[in-house]
């Protein structure tokens, strides 16, 4: 098919494709618009919230020591109610929220929750139970914090 | 008139065996579209093209039910313009979805809202979701297209809108599924926009679809000269029809119109000859099917739009 476009094109393929390979082969997909992993990385700093009256789980605790291993970065916390902390994650304040949140929460839309941590059963969407949460669009990020809870 | 003529007898059946292929194939592409959009706003709007796609099969497979009865006490015409009717309304639809598409996708892209697409679990396995997307958005582009291709000229021998036009738009659904992967590959790279633009230019090409096909359906309803099946242009074999019959009666006013498939042909100002010529004699080679009535009209006797 290539054979049959005519020099212009075949010219603008033979390039565009292979450097659009490249580009996807070179950076690990998917990024994050907002930066999120790369400021992580840069600072050595993870700017994590915690939601008043959440205490971490095992599981929560394993999965936030991986995400620091792998960034190579150390924990700044701070604690607040959910509406200041989600707040902040939504404006990228803050890099990582951690706490009990119900999936039909009216923050699922506006950030993006992880899988529950350290439960075995599906929980009702109702329910609040243990997840990190990142900011919306995030997907790079909320990879690694994905893989990590593994 | 209300049985399907002998010559197009068989096209009419694999043009409804395609058609039952595709409801059957476009809705497992429908199913895979579904478990798999996650929050892009591109599959959403791909997933709701794939929806509409099934309308004018089902139009077509409906009217071609209802096209072959007999005509009745209350429908002495029979039932040649029940497609039309359908398809009409169902464009109708599809334009004003296409609209309200258009309008929820540029907004999204205006507030710049940032599609989350996260990771999905498989066989133990974390992979991210935009992966499966495009997947999903290439097996999407394969069914249509070659549905598409296979009904096109089927729809140029039968004469069918409803087939034709759904078997563009098959054909062109390669564009939509190629805008999808930009928009999913977009925010791969982090481009947060890539989507909401891509949803956009899909939510245009279906409001581009519901105009095309309104406009065939209506021209019609409208009783206007027999179109062709691609543009709005009067059909050629219409023109041909014309000029025979008005080289055998220069002084009768000859109009044409359409009814379903068929062509009806009225010469104003003539009493009706002693010998009415056959189809053949009047029509192109094998499409004498295609001629549906030809009627004469005394002077002084012609209906209110002759006057005018």
């Amino acid at each position: 098919m290539i054979s049959s476009l005519s020099g212009g094109a075949h010219r603008l393929f033979s390039i565009v494709l292979p450097s659009f390979a490249l580009s996807l082969g070179a950076c690990s997909i998917p990024r994050d618009p907002s930066g999120t992993m790369d400021r992580v990385e840069q600072s050595g700093t993870l700017r994590l919230g915690v939601i008043e009256g959440a205490e971490m789980n095992e599981a929560s605790r394993r999965t936030l020591a991986r995400v620091l291993d792998r960034t190579g970065s150390r924990p700044e916390t701070q604690r607040g109610d959910s509406e200041v902390v989600l707040a902040r994650l939504k404006k990228g304040e803050i890099d990582l929220v951690y706490g009990e949140l119900a999936m039909d929460s009216p923050w699922s839309r506006e950030v993006a929750f992880s899988a529950p941590q350290g439960l075995l059963a599906k929980a009702p969407k109702s329910e609040p139970v243990p997840r990190f949460a990142v900011m919306n669009g995030e997907n790079g990020w909320l990879m690694l914090v994905s893989e990590a809870s593994k | 008139m209300s049985e399907i003529p002998s010559a197009i007898k068989q096209d009419f059946r694999n043009a409804k065996k395609l058609e039952w292929w595709t409801l059957g194939w476009m809705g497992s592409v429908v199913v895979v579209m579904y478990f798999t959009m996650g929050a892009s706003q591109a599959m959403k709007t791909a997933l709701f093209e794939d929806v509409l796609s099934l309308v004018p099969a089902m139009t077509f497979l409906v009217s071609a039910h209802l096209e072959p009865r007999a005509p009745t006490e209350k429908f002495p015409y029979g039932f040649l313009r029940a497609n039309s009717l359908a398809f009409l309304g169902s464009s109708v639809v599809l334009t004003f979805l296409g609209l309200f598409l258009a309008y929820t996708n540029g907004m999204g892209l205006m507030k710049g809202e940032h599609p989350t697409v996260g990771p999905v679990t498989m066989f133990g396995e974390t992979i991210w979701l935009g992966w499966l997307m495009i997947a999903a958005l290439v097996y999407s582009v394969v069914p249509p297209v070659i549905l598409g291709r296979l009904k096109q000229p089927i729809a140029q021998r039968i004469s069918d809108k409803v087939l034709y036009t759904d078997s563009l738009m098959q054909k062109a659904d390669w564009q939509t599924g190629l805008a999808g992967i930009a928009g999913i590959v977009g925010i791969g790279l982090g481009l947060w926009w890539a989507d909401s633009l891509a949803a956009l230019l899909i939510s245009i090409s279906i409001v581009k679809d519901g105009i095309t096909a309104t406009r065939s359906a209506s021209a019609e309803l409208l009783d206007g000269a027999p179109r062709r099946l691609e543009g709005s242009g009067v059909s050629e074999e219409a023109v041909r029809l014309q000029d025979r019959l008005q080289q055998r009666w220069p002084e009768g006013r000859i109009r044409l119109r359409e009814s379903g498939r068929y062509i009806l042909a009225s010469v104003d100002g003539i009493e009706t000859p002693g010998e009415i010529p056959r189809a053949e004699e009047l029509m192109d080679p094998g499409r004498s099917w295609r001629l549906g009535r030809l009627s004469f009209t005394p002077h002084g006797k012609e209906d209110p739009a002759h006057h005018r």
